[in-house]
């Protein structure tokens, strides 16, 4: 059944055409053959009843008196005049059984016994044409003037009635075969043609793994008919998922200015606060220009400010850059990465646990960008999760393997739309953001593996990335 | 010429019919000759040729008149329903008191013939008394040569005639016979020695599926027969007259030819004496 699956469609009706035929030739030549069969009994059945008929008329006073020579000789006239040598052999018994007369005296000689000949005859009303025997015998009593005065066995030739059958069932098979072959044929082209949309329609859905291809315009078939209207439907499908995946795209993309915007608050207020203290910092050296010491320590101030808003401002920089994308992680960028989620942390006053024990070559094969986006997704999702004075933690390590990031937090854990954005590749739900997904798009872009794993104490989520990444990557 | 002798063993002979011959004249009263299909097959160009020969030879138109057996066209011959008669030599001495020889064929030379036992060509029989026990064709009770002479030599061989076969039949007709021993419908028959020799030249293919082995004397050929109170007639004198003349004309010719006869002759009643002979040994067991 499999291996029938396998063969095309195409092919798989013209071998169901083909197999219709055969069964309907078999079913036809059948009633072909019987009723044949039956006609060929019926005709066999009337000469034989006139047969016996006219001997009865002409032998019935012969046989009364025994007239051997007589019964002899309207037998052989009877016998040269039948139809194509019909009737191969006729005896004739008087009323005791014993053969009076037969058309081959040597098989049947006078005074033998009658019933030996017709052993195996059959009667007028159960003759039948059924078997394969060219002789078929029959017998019958021989009535004259109302009294039974003996008995007629003949045996008639048949042999041309069988012939006939045979030549008309191999005539049946001969031809059911031809015309089987030939509507196989034309129905294998038939359905090629008329499959011929529904291949082009698979080729084109086939052609592309990430999004449906259209249907050319010019390849298009007559729009009125189904598979026109297949065709459209087709097109205007694959155009709307082309213009999904389009928008998902943009959206993946702007995602980092969304997570950047999400910053851009606390980035003012962490840009803000130590502002306060600069200015209070010239101030100071103003009113005591003259007093170095104090100038010196306001310098200082001024300086380590200076140096914050340095970090703070190349952090954001670094983080929205457009051409680093070839640029290998380092352990500054976990340190950027600690300075962008700082003012969500502290503004929540959550604990922040951040756990680095890596080597610069530990991190080096991954690419710095999605490193980042990553992690800095992840970060800002747990700080939201954990809620003010909740836990949130980062745990880089190595690994045999590569390399094992540990995201944590102690909120109530990811929703089911959540776990979905972040796990599988179906597409998004309506709804939430995308943030997630763009998490395991970056994920898988790097073959790495998400687990998660939910205790009573923290939600974890863990990422293995492999150190092949960037080779394959 | 092959043809014609061909169609003088033609088929049809057992069916009785009655075949009339028309003659110049029609107010002319008929002559009729009774004939037998035992010794002469009804083939109608045999007859039409013989009737045209002998009304030719004797001036008035000849009907045939036909009947299955010797009994019945001796009867007819006796009650003086036909003028004529040709019959066999036992019927004719059966009723010699009555009846009158008109005129006897002469075959090969002789107003004579044989009676021929015959069986089958396969047959290891190689006389009458191999063949007792089994069936037996004779051509009519009335036949001389297809009756009589088997059952007088059964006599004479101390047989009885009713018991020495198992079972005899008869064909009335000589050509019957042969054909009943061909086809191995009986064993042996009875038949007119003249009618096998002529058949074994126009049929051979029928007679090769037989064989004689034993022949009669010679006794006298099968006659033309008239009755005594007749005998006188005008006609039947003319047709007497008719009849030995039948070889000067062409066409009594070609019928004499057709029967391989060479003429007609007036016979003599003692041309019969060995059926008569054997008639007694017959008469002695009755």
């Amino acid at each position: 059944m499999s291996r029938f699956i396998r063969i095309p469609l195409t092919a798989r009706v013209a071998l169901v055409v083909a197999g219709l035929m055969v069964l309907l030739g078999i079913a036809a030549s059948q009633q072909i053959l019987t009723i044949l069969g039956r006609v060929q009994t019926e005709r066999v059945r009337e000469l034989a009843t006139a047969h016996v008929e006219a001997l009865s008329v002409a032998l019935g006073p012969l046989v009364l008196r025994n007239d051997v020579w007589e019964v002899y000789d309207t037998l052989e006239r009877a016998a040269s005049v039948s139809e194509k040598g019909r009737i191969a052999f006729t005896a004739v018994s008087d009323a005791s059984g014993q053969v009076l007369a037969a058309t081959d005296p040597r098989r049947a000689p006078v005074g033998s016994p009658f019933e030996a000949l017709a052993m195996t005859a059959q009667t007028l009303d159960a003759l039948s044409l059924s078997g394969s025997q060219s002789i078929l015998q029959l017998k019958a009593p021989l009535v004259f003037q109302g009294r039974l005065v003996g008995q007629i066995t003949s045996e008639l030739n048949v042999g041309d009635l069988l012939a006939e059958r045979a030549r008309v069932s191999f005539l049946l098979v001969f031809w059911n075969a031809i015309a089987t072959a030939g509507l196989a044929l034309v129905g294998l082209f038939a359905t090629r043609r008329i499959m011929a949309p529904i291949t082009l329609l698979a080729e084109r859905m086939g052609r592309s793994a990430e999004a449906p291809e259209p249907i050319p315009a010019e390849e298009l078939p007559p729009s009125q008919t189904e598979f026109g209207r297949l065709a459209a439907t087709y097109n205007a499908m694959a155009a709307a998922v082309r213009e999904k995946a389009e928008a998902e795209r943009r959206l993946a993309a702007r995602e980092r200015f969304v997570s950047l915007g999400r910053l851009s608050s606390s980035l003012a207020h962490e840009i803000n606060n130590p502002l306060g203290g600069l200015l209070n910092a010239t101030d100071t050296i103003r009113n005591y220009a003259d007093n170095p010491q104090v100038v010196r320590r306001s310098a200082e101030l001024l300086e380590r400010g200076l140096k914050h808003l340095r970090d703070v401002v190349r952090a954001t920089l670094e983080q929205n850059r457009i051409d680093r994308s070839g640029v290998s992680a380092s352990l500054a960028d976990f340190e950027d990465l600690h300075l962008l989620v700082g003012p969500e942390v502290r503004r929540r006053a959550q604990n922040l646990v951040w756990d680095i024990q890596i080597a610069p070559q530990d991190v080096a094969p991954f690419p710095a960008s999605q490193l980042r986006q990553i992690l800095l997704n992840l970060l800002l999702n747990a700080s939201a999760a954990a809620g003010e004075n909740g836990d949130v933690g980062l745990c880089v390590a190595s690994a045999t393997e590569g390399l094992r990031v540990v995201v944590s937090d102690s909120g109530p854990g990811l929703s089911a739309d959540a776990r979905q954005r972040l796990l599988s590749s179906q597409p998004v739900p309506p709804g939430g953001g995308v943030g997630l997904r763009l998490v395991h798009d970056l994920v898988q872009d790097l073959n790495g593996q998400i687990h998660l794993s939910e205790g009573e104490v923290a939600n974890q989520i863990e990422i293995l990335f492999p150190s092949t990444a960037r080779d394959e990557g | 010429m092959d043809q014609s002798r061909r169609d003088v063993v033609a088929l049809l002979a057992a069916t009785s019919a009655a075949l009339s011959w028309p003659g110049k004249g029609r107010t002319t009263p008929s002559f009729r000759l009774g004939l037998t299909p035992v010794f002469l097959d009804n083939d109608a160009n045999l007859l039409e040729q013989l009737g045209r020969a002998l009304a030719e030879a004797s001036g008035f138109p000849v009907e045939f008149e036909q009947r299955r057996t010797y009994e019945e066209v001796t009867g007819l011959l006796l009650q003086g329903s036909v003028d004529v008669a040709w019959l066999c030599g036992y019927p004719y001495l059966q009723h010699q008191d009555t009846l009158s020889l008109l005129a006897v064929p002469v075959w090969r030379g002789q107003p004579r013939y044989q009676s021929y036992l015959i069986v089958g060509a396969e047959d290891s029989a190689t006389a009458l008394s191999d063949l007792a026990g089994s069936v037996h064709a004779f051509s009519d009770p009335d036949s001389n040569s297809g009756y009589l002479m088997t059952v007088s030599d059964l006599i004479r061989a101390g047989q009885v005639p009713g018991s020495f076969f198992d079972r005899s039949i008869f064909t009335y007709g000589h050509r019957n016979v042969v054909r009943a021993v061909a086809s191995g419908l009986v064993r042996s028959g009875s038949v007119d020695g003249y009618v096998w020799e002529v058949l074994s030249t126009v049929d051979p293919a029928l007679t090769r599926r037989t064989k004689v082995i034993a022949k009669s004397e010679w006794v006298g050929f099968p006659p033309f027969c008239a009755r005594k109170d007749r005998i006188q007639e005008a006609r039947i004198r003319s047709f007497q007259k008719a009849l030995f003349s039948l070889g000067r004309l062409p066409a009594g010719r070609q019928v004499l030819d057709l029967l391989e006869f060479d003429s007609l002759t007036s016979g003599e009643p003692q041309l019969f004496d060995g059926i008569a002979a054997r008639m007694s040994d017959l008469d002695a067991l009755r």
